[in-house]
């Protein structure tokens, strides 16, 4: 398996996810802002949140690289179509399963079964995480494919 | 009197304040004096209708429980500080009494998210009840599929399915009445468990009730840390109550009213959706919450305005849905009769995409209320708060829809004074976070150039007051917050004249107010008076050293609240019938301030 690309080129595909995401906000498409997500698991500050979410998105995003230069060395192949491809899966997880969980677990996030004694304020995503805009399956999944595309440029087999 | 000897319904149209509002904080259902839920959307405030017989008529169904036959209200309360209603009626030689709440506190708990627990029981005889229990859902009224399982019934449609929990051996059957015999010392428990995309989760009816006192005792803890020294805390503590059960708990916005349709005028079309977040109505719940000792409850609010306007900022959008999307558009519901023949009977709203200046300055005074309360502004609530102001100081020039959402743009003054209230909040927040000296030099501009305009083109000499736009003779009844904003001083002759004039040549009744002369909108007919202003009224009288007055027109106005302290937006100033969405949180937001206003002035 190639190491030392996982190593450099995961990082480099998070930052690709990340800096197409944020582009989507700022062009007003989504709210979904996966570093203030993240970040606010351990402070509710959203700009420090941001920070400390951003290397905790690097980190999960290393993580799923790993997935994917594994299964390129499974395949014996890797192609920027085939990490399109597995971008479409890792969206369709995040979408379906991952985000519409993180309420459960998230100490800032609300849960639509919120009561009056809940103190938290981070708004739950829902399914597709429509609640943070209806653009925003559509940009889950182009930052993802990005994500799937590059690794699948920059990584070896071997 | 209530009920038909069959059990059914009455005919006409049950008045709107004969309704009682149960809430959890994520829907809310109407109950009519009679024991019927004629409204209850699904699984949210704007959700799908479950019972909709409010303005859907009869095929749009309801959950009923109470005396069979006619029967006499003798008392129907909410029982002290809480979200429980109790209505007794006297049938008979005995007392029925329906006790009756939402259970609220759903999170990390085994519980489905909407759960309505009913009790029927009787004193000093033995009492013959009816239910009647008859879901429609949806626009088009959908009848359930049907399963009578040993908890109870179980109706389904598709992605939404209901449970409604009994007694052993009672067989309830949707859209037929059911006679039961309730005797003394053997109460009968109702509960109706709903499930949205998710499995249904069967709760014992006794289990149900405990659940329904552990409520209970939540919000009498939750009003027992208001204010003890408020004046009218009775009013005051039921209208926060009210407040907090039309704030939708998972994002904490709170709705303007958990109604669609109602009218503001009985036969007419002025009927609209209320089941969508202004941000204007919100902020002046803010306020409200701050000054009693609430700060979660504002914090929450800001947090979601911070995150909804995210998508169209600066831009303030004019009301949102409770997860800060767009607000669907104006629609029109096809066969739904309306209350009192009201149509059409719409869902979505038509002024989301309307410019109203105002709403940035009561968005950014309930940002500086949160300073004031010692709350440091997060770095990116700052970055919106500036970017709000900056669109008025860009705008302010612009004609708008105004706070009353007229469908032609116009120079409203109360709009300009709102603009300037916005420039002069961010000011003086500006003072305790950073802001660049260019920066504040172009709101400063900007506020003085509003001052400026407003004062001259804004006030008619001949009548001493401000007006309701420019070149316009008509009087504007939210003009009434000019004693909050400094423009003048409280005491100037502006200020009581404006005051005065309002009182006097907006007077619709005993203490009652129209907003602006009627018929100057646009549409057909005539509303009634609006209640808000009534207690803006209070309010300026209140903070212009006129205390005794503001106390007695406090005193006046509490007698049009409905038995159980709840007020719609308007009132009909011949009859006293409420008329609009009901409750309404701006109404009750407004009595709030009206009672805060009296507390801080001077005795």
């Amino acid at each position: 398996m190639d190491w030392a690309g996982w190593a450099l080129f995961g990082l480099v595909a998070t930052v690709a996810l990340t800096a197409t995401l944020i582009s989507a906000q700022l062009a007003g498409l989504t709210r979904l802002d996966l570093p203030l997500v993240l970040g606010t698991v351990v402070t509710a500050d959203p700009d420090r949140a941001r920070v400390v979410g951003f290397f905790i998105h690097l980190c999960v995003g290393q993580g799923f690289a790993l997935g994917y230069a594994t299964a390129f060395a499974l395949l014996h192949r890797a192609t920027w179509w085939l990490g399109a491809v597995f971008g479409l899966l890792h969206v369709g997880i995040a979408l379906t399963v991952i985000l519409p969980l993180l309420p459960g677990v998230h100490p800032r996030m609300a849960s639509p079964r919120a009561g009056p004694s809940s103190m938290a304020v981070l708004e739950p995503p829902g399914m597709f995480a429509l609640n943070y805009g209806f653009q925003t399956p559509v940009v889950a999944v182009v930052v993802h494919v990005i994500y799937g595309i590059v690794l699948g440029l920059l990584l070896r087999t071997g | 009197m209530t009920g038909e000897p069959d059990g059914t319904r009455p005919g006409p149209a049950t008045p709107i304040s004969d309704y009682g509002l149960l809430g959890d904080t994520r829907t809310a259902a109407l109950v009519a004096g009679d024991g019927g839920i004629d409204w209850l959307c699904v699984p949210r405030f704007d959700g799908e209708p479950l019972f909709g017989r409010l303005v859907g008529g009869r095929a749009a169904g309801t959950f009923r429980v109470g005396p069979v036959g006619p029967a006499t209200v003798v008392q129907r309360r909410y029982r002290q500080h809480t979200a429980t209603l109790e209505t007794t009626w006297v049938v008979g030689g005995g007392r029925l009494t329906l006790t009756e709440g939402m259970v609220a506190e759903a999170n990390h708990r085994l519980l489905p998210t909407t759960l309505i627990v009913r009790r029927l029981s009787a004193e000093a005889a033995a009492v013959d009840a009816v239910v009647e229990f008859d879901p429609r859902l949806g626009v088009s009224h959908r009848r359930p599929r049907v399963r009578q399982r040993h908890q109870g019934l179980v109706c389904e449609w598709g992605s939404v399915a209901v449970a409604l929990g009994v007694a052993p051996g009672l067989t309830i059957e949707p859209g037929r009445p059911v006679r039961i015999t309730v005797s003394p010392g053997h109460p009968v428990d109702l509960v109706l468990a709903v499930a949205h995309h998710e499995p249904l989760i069967h709760v014992e009816p006794l289990t149900a009730w405990d659940l329904l006192v552990e409520d209970e005792n939540r919000w009498r803890a939750w009003s027992a840390d208001i204010d003890a020294s408020l004046p009218f805390r009775e009013e005051v503590v039921r209208s926060l109550l009210t407040l907090r059960l039309l704030t939708y708990s998972p994002s904490r916005a709170p709705v303007a009213a958990p109604t669609t349709s109602l009218p503001e005028a009985p036969g007419g079309i002025r009927n609209w959706d209320y089941r969508y977040v202004w941000p204007r109505d919100a902020s002046i719940g803010v306020s409200a919450f701050l000054s009693v000792g609430k700060p979660d409850e504002a914090q929450g609010f800001l947090a979601w305005l911070l995150h909804a306007s995210r998508l169209q900022r600066p831009r303030l959008p004019a009301l949102l849905t409770l997860h800060g999307r767009h607000v669907p558009s104006e629609q029109d519901l096809p066969g739904w009769p309306g209350y009192l023949d009201s149509v059409p009977v719409r869902v979505g709203n038509g002024a989301a995409g309307q410019h109203q200046l105002d709403v940035y300055g009561w968005v950014i005074d309930a940002a500086w209320g949160s300073v004031q309360a010692g709350h440091r502004l997060y770095s990116e609530t700052w970055r919106a708060v500036r970017g709000f102001a900056d669109v008025v100081a860009r705008r302010w020039q612009e004609p708008d829809a105004g706070i009353w959402e007229v469908r032609e743009p116009d120079q409203h003054v109360h709009s300009k004074l709102m603009g300037w209230l916005a420039l002069d909040r961010a000011l003086r927040i500006a003072d305790t976070h950073p802001l660049p000296d260019r920066h504040r030099h172009r709101w400063q501009q900007a506020r003085a150039a509003i001052a400026a305009e407003v004062r001259t083109r804004g006030f008619d000499p001949a009548v001493g007051s401000y007006v309701r736009s420019y070149g316009s003779s008509d009087l504007d009844a939210a003009l009434l917050v000019l004693p909050l904003l400094d423009l003048d001083s409280a005491g100037s002759s502006r200020v009581r004249g404006t005051i005065d004039a309002i009182r006097d040549r907006l007077r619709a009744g005993d203490g009652l107010l129209y907003r602006y002369p009627p018929g100057r909108d646009g549409f057909p007919g005539v509303e009634g008076a609006f209640l808000p202003c009534s207690f803006w009224l209070v309010q300026a009288l209140a903070r212009t050293g006129r205390r005794a007055e503001a106390i007695d027109l406090f005193q006046t106005l509490r007698r049009y609240a409905n038995p159980l302290g709840l007020y719609a937006e308007e009132l009909d100033p011949a009859t006293g019938a409420h008329l609009g969405n009901f409750p309404q949180t701006l109404t009750h937001a407004a009595l709030i301030q009206a009672a805060l206003a009296i507390r801080d002035a001077d005795a």
